[in-house]
């Protein structure tokens, strides 16, 4: 039925109230209302009994799916929570390893440097006390080199000397001082 | 064959003939000779020596650079008297210019050696 058929039956009934009744004057044919009535609770009846079910199963499948990626979603997020705190734990950590591994390496470090320091003060002070050594080993024996030449020197000179100057007069002289010095 | 005698019985006696003032050369060498005991003569006549020092007669070898004047020779002597107590001393002389000077003296069983050359010795002995 179109607006305008609905529109006449409305004024028709408008026209003559009596003739046709409320329903009639407001244009429901209650035939049809109780038609459409019927028709419409069976369509409620076939929806809640064939289509509702599937909607409201997808739904529930649906809202299943959403919670359970929600629940993952949460338990992602803990897990990451988790690791970020194990992470922050881990590097807490391995800071602080870094520093006493750090603090190790410098000790030992300062250690290594102190005894090499030591090892070349002392080997500083060997080679000094070697040197002192060889200088008077050289001196010795520079002073008992000059004292064998002296010597040979004098005794050279001195038989060089006598040789020249020796008379028999001073012969004489040593001959008699020399007896005189044996008694 | 002839008893051998020993070395110091035979300086003893020789000795003895020397002071008497007997001529001893011939019957020594005779004697060392015929008991075939030549190679002993050089030990006999030091063993002579010796005998002779015993008896006071020291016989020295005096060696110097040059000859020995008197006035050395009785400082030489002087020596010998008052270390050996000699009576008689024969000086025995020799020279070796190499000694330069002073006086070597060799008597029995002593030696004084107060020669320039020992000296000088002495001297380099004290090299190190």
């Amino acid at each position: 039925m179109d607006y305008s058929t609905s529109f006449n039956m409305f004024a028709n009934a408008a026209a003559d109230p009596e003739k046709t009744g409320i329903l009639a004057s407001l244009g429901i044919d209650w035939m049809l209302l109780a038609f459409q009535t019927i028709a419409f609770l069976i369509l409620v009846v076939l929806l809640g009994k064939f289509v509702y079910p599937v909607f409201v199963r997808i739904i529930d499948e649906r809202q299943e799916k959403i919670d359970a990626a929600t629940n993952a979603a949460e338990q992602a997020e803990q897990t990451a929570a988790a690791a970020q705190e194990d992470v922050a734990k881990l590097l807490k950590e391995a800071r602080k390893e870094a520093s006493a591994i750090v603090a190790t390496a410098k000790d030992e470090a300062n250690a290594a440097i102190e005894a090499s320091e030591k090892k070349a003060k002392s080997r500083a002070e060997k080679i000094v006390a070697d040197a002192h050594d060889q200088i008077e080993k050289d001196v010795i024996a520079a002073r008992k080199t000059l004292h064998n030449d002296t010597i040979d020197l004098v005794a050279m000179a001195t038989e060089k000397i006598i040789g020249k100057t020796m008379t028999g007069a001073i012969d004489d002289k040593v001959i008699a001082a020399a007896v005189k010095e044996a008694k | 064959m002839a008893v051998r005698l020993s070395r110091r019985k035979i300086a003893s006696y020789y000795a003895d003939e020397l002071i008497a003032g007997r001529d001893i050369v011939h019957n020594l060498a005779a004697y060392l000779v015929d008991s075939r005991r030549l190679r002993e003569i050089e030990l006999i006549v030091r063993d002579i020596e010796s005998a002779l020092a015993d008896r006071g007669v020291v016989v020295a070898d005096v060696t110097a650079s040059r000859t020995l004047t008197d006035q050395a020779k009785t400082a030489i002597q002087n020596y010998i008297k008052v270390t050996t107590g000699a009576k008689t001393i024969e000086l025995r002389q020799s020279t070796d210019s190499d000694l330069l000077g002073g006086v070597k003296v060799a008597v029995p069983g002593r030696e004084l050696d107060a020669t320039i050359r020992h000296r000088l010795n002495l001297l380099k002995a004290t090299k190190v």
